[in-house]
């Protein structure tokens, strides 16, 4: 009896010690303390719980919900990542997505007249351009000055956020919105396509495919490899033949390209125009779900559903039991402080 | 205080650092530890020290078996060490530096208020006596290194050591630095307080120790008193076997004679942060093994860097075979025709994170295909690993995962594998063993018969004096003296190594300006 | 002339006041970086201090009181970050997002009963002495007490951390671990103590902006200002004294921006309230300038913070 239990014992135990016992330990860790704060606030835990899975993942509805925020989050999180991938830390996703979103509704406004066949790539390319400004200028400063990327990613931030309450408020306010602050709604040609009669649209196509490709070229190219010795060793990478400043300048251009299209995607189908408070938060929840797939463009993809579904669950319980919307920023806080501080403690048990 | 080592042995792994060593420590009296790079030395001060516990064996003080589990206790028994890895912040002040250092500073240090107080003056009391007219107030980091080491003498001073052990305390120092050290080894020695010299250098024994302590692998081969020993046969013991200087061949190939020199540099100017160099001419010819000597940090590894298009010029230029490499209006850019052993292989030439046979590839990243191939790099990597000797052999390990010794013969071998026309090689036997650096050096001057330029910077003077055709000194990013050291002698080069006479001696002309160029 | 005068002190003094809470954080993220921790999470500090501090003073009716319970908010709330940096070896960064976004989410959610509620004041140096100074008793009279308790805190700073034992081996353990644990010292209790510290004054930051400053609570009313104290830090070089002209930046930028709005200038206020945010960046990145020249003062732990993060 013992002999035939005792190996499967083994193998249970040596699996809890490796990854897989570290994401247990997280789920649970996170799953106590979430209780734990419903609790404190007087709320029936494990019905809220129960309400706040049915809310993201439930039906088909509140899956679509949950794919519909997924999209941004997704596209957010590879603004992050690759950087990332260079040893840059940028917080930048928030004003890259709202410059995006600027840009491109420029485009819009500017061939409004035009067909969607050009209207969509013009639309596009704005915002693609505009994310990317929002991260070359990180980027120049970084390459030319030293200037540390997190600092100036966190502070443009909110200088993004200010430029589109500027357009909206001033020279781009529809006329016959009786003062609310925003654009003109989007015409036909400039709806990003949706599917299956959802919400669901294509950022979320962009996203995944954006995923796989750089996954590829960041495991297996030449330009990855270069990435990677940049990352470990700079000097290194240089003596090579390998530019630092040249890769710092794409990785920024291009994760703000990404985080641009989540802009005008969420302008585009969500809003239908441009308008205030686009899309507060999802540079930030990008963030920690880049850190939270410990920057790998593969597990970004599952964790942005997971987070998405947070998101809209928050929403449905904001309805259901009129918790505060701020309690999901809470509930990400938490998961990502509880993966946090069990992803270090096991890196520190494994290299002692 | 008498202190006595019995039976002492330290294993790391399966290497026996320590191998059953018995020793006793004499007031007053300056014992030199004497061996090769590896040999033992420092591992055994470092028990002694507190730093790691010994395997087997004890240390007994004045008659009592002491267990010295942390440097703190041996600070407190009276012994103290100076490393040499510096304990210096160099952003802090001299005398903040030594207040962290005082075993019961003041809780205020108001320097302006009261002047210099009575707790700072003993504090400074040392630091007066051993470098008169040095201001408290400077920071570290604009200390020369001789300074720097006086103050980490001043520290354990003040913590009343009786005992002082110093690890190769003159490999950072000019000879005449090294002279002034030496005096004051003496001196303490002379008020009593016993000394134990960590050395790999003969010049040191015979300036200042009582006793000498050979140590060859891990083993104590022989310890004898001032009056038994001549500089050759402490060569001997320390090296087991004969001097193996003799048998590298560096004799150029006669051809290379009638050619102009493969490598001019030029007029070169260079800064970078507070290192510069200024109007560096030299020639290197094919073959050419021209030496690079200096106290550390005059411009050295600058140069290098200069040299390989990683530091931008600020004038002049690098021409390789008559074509134009680097000048002051190009942005710095590497070439896979100058192969580069920079200093510390482990932080200047791999990434620790990456393994071995991606960093072997690294050396010709601009010819790998855009998905690249990694079966080929791999037999390249296995190829380098068995004909240096790598251990552990595995070419999938990570390149922080090896010791420094085997990344440097890893760096050495991807350096040396195709033809380069250039070799910048900055201490490339740093660290190892007689046997793995007798290999290094065979392998970086076979490339120099087969043609190649070869610069070559180094602290060891005997090394430089031994294998390079000519030796240019630095000294403050300039170059202060060109030896045939065929012809010279150690002091002269000193002397220029120090800047104590600008000696710009006889011109000595290259292979190429000797041999008048013929119709070829 | 006289009249230019009048508006340039009362710009200044305007700037000082909107300065304030900056400079607490500035203060505070300095003395936590020269133990070599960088802390983003001030942000979300100053957050739940401002929150916190709103609503004691509302709920007992004393300010003093809102602004003793901000400042333990701010150190509880730091105490997350030393548990993930310290405790468990987290990224510095990730980890002050962490606390950044937790801040954020708990004022928030809590503060969502105070909101537009009337606080009294912690009140001012009018009808003191100071008011009927000549001149300048006009300019001095609107200060408040978190102002002079800020403004105090940098001498204070200043002598502990240059002139005293502990504020050597303070520093010590910014420069080098390693070397402070060769001489024999504990670099931990150094780092949690900065981290405590940095806490107290981005929560009494957060209370003099909300208790004090505005007398009011609204979401996320920082707006960043704890973003900037970092980033000013650097401006400052780590040097308390430093800190007062980097923080008066940010308050003049601020200042300025509702200057130009009260004259009338035809420029959007959503362009003007871009300056806080641009003029900071722009002083960072002039001064970066010399930080590569000299090294400018950065504690050399923090480079290992920044390059471990690679």
């Amino acid at each position: 009896m013992t002999s035939s239990t005792s190996p499967v014992l083994k193998f249970g135990l040596r699996l809890l010690a490796g990854p897989a016992g570290a994401v247990l330990v997280m789920a649970a860790t996170f799953v106590a303390a979430a209780l734990i704060f419903f609790a404190i606030n007087g709320r029936e835990a494990l019905s809220l719980f129960h309400e706040m899975v049915m809310g993201a993942f439930g039906d088909g509805y509140s899956f679509s919900e949950t794919l519909v925020k997924t999209a941004p989050i997704l596209l957010t999180a590879l603004a992050v990542a690759l950087p990332a991938r260079l040893g840059l830390i940028s917080v930048g996703g928030e004003g890259q997505l709202y410059l995006g979103a600027l840009f491109g509704t420029g485009a819009v406004l500017a061939a409004v007249e035009q067909p969607g066949w050009l209207l969509m790539p013009l639309m596009l390319t704005g915002a693609m351009a505009g994310g990317a400004l929002w991260g070359v200028i990180p980027g120049l400063l970084k390459t030319r000055l030293g200037v540390n990327e997190t600092i100036s990613t966190l502070l443009l931030n909110y200088v993004g956020v200010l430029l589109v309450s500027f357009v909206v408020h001033g020279p781009w306010k529809n006329p016959n919105s009786l003062g609310w602050p925003a654009t003109i709604e989007f015409p036909e040609g400039a709806i990003l396509p949706q599917f299956f009669d959802t919400r669901v649209h294509m950022g979320l196509i962009f996203g995944v495919v954006a995923a796989i490709v750089l996954h590829i070229l960041v495991t297996r190219s030449r330009w990855g490899l270069g990435l990677q010795v940049s990352r470990s060793n700079p000097r290194v990478g240089t003596t090579a033949g390998i530019s630092y400043e040249r890769n710092v300048l794409i990785v920024m251009a291009v994760g703000g390209l990404l985080a641009g299209l989540a802009g005008i995607a969420e302008a585009s189908v969500i809003q239908n125009r441009l308008q205030d408070g686009l899309a507060s938060g999802y540079g930030m929840t990008g963030f920690l779900v880049a850190w939270l797939a410990g920057q790998n463009f593969l597990r970004i993809i599952p964790l942005s559903v997971l987070m998405g579904g947070l998101l809209a669950s928050a929403d449905s319980l904001q309805l259901y039991a009129q918790l505060p919307k701020a309690s999901a920023d809470i509930l990400q806080a938490l998961l990502f402080i509880t993966v946090l501080a069990v992803s270090s403690l096991w890196a520190r048990r494994r290299a002692a | 205080m008498e202190i006595q080592l019995y039976n002492i042995t330290k294993r790391f792994g399966e290497v026996t650092a320590n191998d059953g060593i018995s020793l006793d420590i004499r007031q007053g009296e300056v014992i030199a530890l004497l061996g090769e790079n590896g040999a033992g030395k420092s591992t055994l001060m470092k028990m002694l020290f507190g730093l790691y516990p010994p395997d087997e064996g004890s240390i007994i003080i004045n008659g009592h078996e002491t267990l010295i589990d942390s440097p703190q206790k041996a600070m407190s028994l009276g012994i103290g060490m100076v490393f040499q890895q510096f304990n210096l912040i160099p952003a802090l002040s001299v005398l903040d530096n030594l207040l962290l250092a005082y075993p019961k500073p003041p809780f205020w240090t108001f320097r302006r208020l009261f002047g210099a107080g009575a707790p700072q003056r003993k504090v400074l009391a040392y630091l007066e006596e051993l470098a008169p007219g040095l201001d408290p107030n400077t920071l570290v980091r604009d200390l020369s290194v001789g300074q720097r080491q006086l103050l980490e003498l001043v520290k354990v001073l003040n913590l009343d050591a009786k005992v002082l052990i110093l690890d190769e305390p003159t490999s950072v120092l000019p000879p005449q630095e090294a002279e002034r050290l030496w005096g004051l080894i003496r001196k303490l020695s002379d008020a009593g307080r016993s000394i134990v010299l960590i050395t790999h250098k003969m010049q040191d024994v015979m300036a200042c120790a009582h006793r000498v302590v050979v140590m060859r692998s891990g083993r104590l081969i022989k310890t004898l008193s001032r009056e038994d020993y001549n500089e050759a046969s402490l060569v001997s013991l320390m090296m087991g076997d004969s001097n193996r200087r003799s048998e590298i061949d560096t004799t150029p190939l006669p051809e290379v004679t009638g050619r102009p020199p493969r490598v001019l540099i030029r007029n070169l100017h260079a800064h970078q942060g507070v290192q510069s160099i200024d109007d560096i001419n030299l020639n290197i010819g094919a073959g050419e093994i021209l030496g690079i000597a200096g106290v550390s940090g005059n411009g050295q590894l600058l140069l290098a860097d200069a040299l390989v298009g990683l530091a931008s010029l600020t004038r002049g230029e690098v021409i390789l075979d008559g074509i134009t490499l680097h000048s002051a209006s190009q942005a710095p850019k590497t070439s896979e025709r100058i192969a580069y052993i920079p200093e510390q292989p482990a932080v200047n030439a791999v990434a620790g994170d990456l393994s071995l046979t991606t960093n072997v590839a690294l050396s010709h990243f601009r010819q790998l295909s855009f998905f690249p191939a990694w079966e080929p790099e791999e037999t390249l990597t296995l190829n380098i690993i068995h004909r240096y000797q790598v251990r552990p052999d595995n070419p999938a390990l990570l390149a922080g995962q090896l010791s420094g010794g085997n990344l440097q013969k890893l760096v050495v071998g991807r350096e040396l594998h195709g033809r380069p026309d250039l070799i910048v090689a900055a201490y490339p036997t740093m660290g190892l063993d007689a046997g793995a650096a007798h290999d290094i050096y065979q392998a970086l001057f076979a490339k120099a018969r087969d043609g190649a330029a070869v610069l070559w910077i180094s602290e060891d003077l005997d090394d430089l004096m031994a294998y390079a055709h000519r030796i240019a000194v630095l000294q403050g990013g300039q170059v202060s003296g060109l030896f045939d050291p065929k012809t010279s002698n150690r002091l002269d080069i000193g002397r220029a190594m120090t800047g104590e006479k600008k000696t710009t001696t006889e011109h000595i002309p290259t292979p190429a300006e000797a041999h008048p160029r013929t119709a070829s | 002339m006289e009249s230019f005068i009048t508006e340039l002190l009362t710009l200044l003094f305007a700037a000082l006041r909107s300065a304030t809470p900056v400079l607490a954080v500035v203060l505070g993220e300095s003395m936590t970086q020269r133990s070599g921790v960088i802390n983003l999470g001030v942000e979300g500090q100053m957050l739940l201090g401002a929150m916190t501090g709103f609503a004691v003073a509302s709920i007992t009716g004393d300010p003093w009181l809102g602004v003793l319970a901000a400042c333990a908010a701010g150190i509880a709330l730091s105490m997350v970050h030393a548990v993930l940096v310290l405790g468990c070896g987290a990224n510095q960064i990730a980890s002050g997002v962490a606390v950044l976004i937790l801040g954020g989410g708990l004022s928030a959610y809590y503060g969502i009963p105070f909101v537009g509620d009337k606080i009294d004041t912690l009140g001012n140096l009018n009808h003191t002495f100071v008011s009927d100074i000549p001149l300048l008793g006009q300019f001095l009279g609107p200060i408040t007490p978190t102002v002079l308790i800020t403004l105090l805190a940098i001498p204070v700073i200043s002598v502990f951390l240059f002139r005293t034992r502990t504020g050597l081996r303070w520093r010590s353990t910014g420069e080098s671990l390693d070397i402070t644990r060769n001489l024999g010292h504990n670099p931990a209790p150094y780092q949690l103590a900065a981290i405590a510290f940095g806490g107290l004054m981005s929560g009494f930051a957060g209370a003099a902006l909300a208790v004090d400053y505005t007398a009011n609570w609204v979401e996320g009313m920082t707006a960043g200002r704890g973003l900037v104290a970092v980033g000013l830090v650097i401006v400052a070089r780590w040097n308390p004294w430093y800190a007062l002209p980097a923080a008066l930046l940010f308050g003049a930028s601020e200042a300025l921006n509702l200057k130009l709005q009260s004259w009338g200038v035809d420029i959007s206020p959503y362009l003007l309230a871009t300056l806080p945010y641009l003029i900071p960046l722009s002083v960072l990145i002039l001064s970066y300038r010399g930080l590569r020249a000299s090294g400018g003062g950065m504690p050399a732990g923090l480079k290992v913070v920044f390059q471990s993060a690679r």
